[in-house]
């Protein structure tokens, strides 16, 4: 599928697509909107996860935390591994990431332009720091629980995934076109980088899997 | 102060007091267990108590890399206090465990928790950041390990399904986090004083050896929940993310080419570390911050986050039973051990020693020994049901189970002669013996002995016994050379470096001077890089590893470069082996106190009596470890061994030699004490009689 489409048309081809297609595990397929038709240009890059593969080890947290803000916090990680020790697998752990969502609420409701898209970094909807006023918006306004966005309640400002476009905790060249941390850091490869858009509904186009050989080898089924 | 938080929580169960200490004043030990005994030193003034003593203190310790990006070295908590399993002392001993309590704890502010005093009745610890309440544990009391965790989460973070952000108002500031709250408990087991008892966290995480979770239910303590939402300081982090980065692309497993980690403990190709037969819908499961994991949850639901003994404790009674085949009463047994919190050696030890009592006709209903367990049944899910809960509850003749089946053999007046034939194979400090036996493999067993428990430290063990071993009862010639492996090894044996004597396991090398220096190295490596700075046994040290350069591992450089990065010390791998040196010796003096006298350091009379038979693994295979024969290096069978009691004695001498201690009596001396910095403690010694003359 390639085109020129509205944001309302794009949302209602995917949410078709999710319903067609209805398979967790297959790779985004590449979908194109006009950034001129777009209100808001859509992102050029996305996280995606197999939560199936996710060892729990909560790397991609410690890391994140550690490039963005410095020091180690679980609550200033972008991403959010939640488990339950005592459940069986695979209802025991949840991955969250930013969805960098094509129609994106956090922005739209940002009341100083602190949150937008960052054209310098493939319009990864990025936080300005020293623009946000910790008014909370884009936290409450996520459609996501739990919210995507979050708050760095030691410093008051908002923090959002930016895929890694700035990182003043680590040397290399992040955003789309560069490396994501938590990518770089999961042993496991259970986080990969994206170009393509993910199907909008729910969070199922950001679900994938990620078990090849390597995964058959430790004795497991990729299935 | 960078990778600590600055502060360490007193809490005293007398007068429900909760006060803080600087962690500054113990800076020196680093973190765990050389903070552990330098506060229990100056906190405990008779050091000769029992460990149900309400004067005993249990300390509960993080590093300065718990809750970080170190890899393998983020989740460790060290325990340390008196224990009550030992014998005929209760050695001030340690134990520690995996999960995610160290990091959430530093989250929260808290370098450490001591633990003192006895409460009135049953209370629990509920710890949000900075505040810390004592609170009471009516409603937990009674219910197992799991049941406990499941009710302090609720309790803590209200009715939240723990799929959005959680709030938290401490100290009129509001923070949040999506992560459960951590959780240490003791089950039923501990409550009823078990001997066995463990300290359990999430599924699968136990501090296992020492019976704190009879300490904790002699205190009425049930349980510490911690829920942190705070910040660790590091002080260079860029090169804390880039270094574990480098560690783990260069040295951990690569799932696109798991044969490269043939032999490699870091990053190990086969990752888990269970037993029993595995499942194919399943996930690995890791401590938080590790970059293998070692633990599993499936789609069973059952054995989740169990390994090691916890996975093999049924495994063998259970396939026996079902013509070789495995029930789920192995994952369920497993659980049971979880959830009462019980020892899993002392179950395993346990209960073989009771199936061959009942075997020879002493044990079972009518007997000698009155038993009521339908040894009909011995493999079904039946059988260990009964089993485990006669221990937790102390039901019947499970009175003396509790106890620790060293004490059980006490009371049935068995003892002298299980311990001659080793039917009870209960090796030092009438403690269960690990299977990697002393008569085989000797640093384990000398460690175990010289020191106040079963180690429990692999670090020699996974090179030298089972590379070799795995790959000859294959059929196959074990690579690499027994040459070239102690070549690799030694070369990391820092500050006794290339030594090959060190690691030649012949019949004429095992009472030597070298072997001494050996298990000097280890009890100094133990003691700092992985009880203080805690690196995970299951993953350090990195002494051999095909994927890296020449096949050397990452230990010597590795272990100071996350310290360094989380710290901004410039501290390299000998200055750890020193402070290393100096908690043992901490420890030495701590033991004197108690009553240590070199006369009862001695192992079991079928040590020296018994040939070696394989024991664990007899039906398996000869246990090999590299040695010199005729000169040349070879992987050398040890089986059909015995030590010889003289030998050991000498070997003794050697040892308190190396150490700086009395050879006469195993005491330090005032000059090696004082060499330390440790000169109080040689004053508190001489004070009490007890320091080393020569």
């Amino acid at each position: 599928m390639k085109g020129q489409i509205s944001r309302r048309d794009f949302l209602k081809i995917t949410r078709n697509l999710s319903i067609g297609l209805g398979v967790a595990d297959l790779v985004p397929y590449p979908i194109w909107v006009d950034n001129s038709i777009a209100a808001i240009p859509v992102s050029k890059g996305y996280l995606l996860v197999d939560s199936k593969k996710c060892q729990g080890c909560m790397s991609c947290m410690l890391t994140c935390s550690l490039v963005h803000e410095g020091c180690e916090n679980l609550s200033f990680s972008r991403i959010q591994v939640i488990q339950n020790p005592f459940a069986r697998f695979s209802e025991d752990i949840t991955v969250v990431q930013c969805r960098q969502c094509v129609s994106p609420t956090c922005v739209e409701v940002c009341p100083t332009e602190a949150l937008k898209p960052d054209p310098q970094f493939g319009y990864v909807r990025n936080i300005d720091k020293e623009a946000c006023i910790g008014c909370l918006a884009c936290v409450e306004s996520c459609p996501f629980s739990p919210s995507r966005a979050l708050f760095n309640f030691e410093k008051e400002y908002a923090l959002k995934c930016d895929l890694c476009s700035d990182t003043p905790f680590w040397k290399e060249f992040g955003g789309p076109k560069g490396k994501q941390a938590c990518v770089e850091v999961c042993p496991v490869r259970a986080i990969r980088f994206s170009g393509n858009i993910p199907l909008q509904e729910g969070d199922t186009g950001y679900e994938v899997n990620l078990r090849k050989q390597g995964w058959r080898f430790l004795g497991y089924t990729a299935s | 102060m960078s990778g600590y938080t600055g502060k360490i929580l007193r809490i005293n169960l007398n007068d429900q007091k909760v006060t803080s200490i600087d962690t500054g004043a113990y800076q020196q030990w680093i973190g765990g267990h050389g903070m552990g005994s330098a506060i229990f030193y100056d906190l405990v003034k008779d050091k000769a108590i029992c460990g149900f003593h309400p004067d005993n203190i249990v300390t509960i310790m993080t590093s300065p890399l718990s809750g970080t990006l170190a890899p393998g070295a983020s989740a460790r908590t060290e325990v340390q206090g008196i224990g009550v399993q030992s014998s005929p002392i209760e050695w001030f001993t340690r134990s520690n465990f995996g999960g995610r309590f160290s990091a959430m704890l530093k989250y929260a502010g808290w370098d450490g928790i001591i633990i003192e005093g006895k409460a009135e009745k049953p209370v629990w610890i509920d710890i949000r950041n900075d505040s810390v309440q004592i609170r009471k544990a009516r409603n937990l009391w009674g219910l197992d390990t799991w049941q406990t965790q499941d009710r302090i989460w609720r309790e803590v973070c209200g009715k939240s399904d723990f799929k959005d952000w959680i709030r938290f108002d401490t100290g009129g500031k509001t923070t949040q986090t999506t992560q459960r709250p951590a959780v240490l408990t003791i089950g039923p087991a501990g409550e009823n004083l078990s001997r066995t008892a463990c300290l359990i966290h999430d599924a699968g995480n136990a501090s296992g050896q020492g019976g704190f979770g009879g300490v904790w239910g002699s205190k009425n303590l049930k349980a510490i929940s911690v829920i942190g939402t705070g910040s660790i300081q590091i002080a260079n982090a860029e090169a804390l993310v880039e270094a574990r980065i480098w560690a783990q692309k260069k040295y951990s497993l690569n799932l696109d080419s798991p044969e490269d980690s043939w032999f490699a403990v870091f990053g190990r190709r086969r990752p888990q570390n269970v037993f029993w037969k595995r499942r194919r819908k399943a996930r690995l499961q890791a401590c938080i911050g590790c970059h293998l994991g070692c633990k599993e949850r499936t789609d069973l639901g059952l054995g989740n986050e169990s390994t090691c003994q916890e996975s093999a404790f049924y495994v063998e009674f259970n396939k026996r039973k079902h013509s070789g085949k495995m029930t789920n009463a192995v994952h369920i047994a497993a659980d049971l051990l979880q959830r009462y919190g019980i020892n899993a050696y002392e179950a395993t030890r346990g209960l073989e020693y009771i199936r061959d009592l009942h075997k020879k006709g002493v044990l079972g209903p009518g007997k000698e020994i009155e038993c009521d367990l339908p040894f009909e049944k011995l493999g079904d899910l039946e059988f260990v049901e009964k089993f485990l809960k006669m221990i937790a509850y102390r039901e019947g003749i499970g009175d003396d189970f509790a106890e620790g089946f060293y004490r059980a053999a006490k009371r049935w007046g068995r003892l002298e002669e299980d311990l001659k034939t080793g039917l009870l194979y209960y090796s030092y400090w009438g403690l269960p013996d690990h299977g990697y036996d002393p008569r085989a493999e000797v640093e384990w067993g000398y460690g175990s002995i010289l020191g106040d428990r079963d180690i429990n430290e692999h670090d020699f063990n996974i090179y030298l016994f089972w590379g070799p071993s795995i790959q000859k009862w294959n059929g196959l010639t074990p690579k690499p050379s027994a040459k070239r492996l102690v070549q690799i090894i030694s070369s990391k044996l820092v500050p006794y470096e290339n030594n090959t004597s060190m690691l030649n396991f012949s019949e004429d090398n095992i009472y030597s001077h070298p072997m001494a220096k050996l298990v000097a190295w280890h009890r100094y490596y133990t003691r700092f890089w992985k009880q203080s700075v805690l690196y995970c046994d299951h993953r350090w040290p990195d002494f051999m590893n095909t994927r890296g350069e020449d096949d050397q591992g990452l230990t010597g450089d590795g272990e100071p470069i996350f310290l360094n990065a989380v710290t901004g010390n410039n501290f390299n791998f000998s200055d750890g082996m020193e402070i290393g040196r100096k908690i043992w010796n901490l420890d030495n003096a701590i033991w004197t106190l108690q009553g240590r006298h070199r006369d009862m350091v001695h192992f079991s009379d079928y040590i020296y009596e018994i040939p070696f038979g394989g024991g664990v693994f007899k039906s398996v295979g000869w246990y090999y470890l590299p040695g010199k024969l005729n000169g040349k290096w070879d992987y050398i069978s040890v089986n059909g061994r015995r030590l010889d009691r003289s030998k050991f004695e000498s070997f003794k001498t050697k040892f308190y030699e190396l150490q700086g201690w009395d050879p006469k009596t195993g005491w330090p001396n005032r000059k090696t004490l004082e060499s330390m910095g440790l000169a109080h403690v040689a004053e508190q010694l001489s004070i009490k009689n007890k320091l080393g003359e020569t």
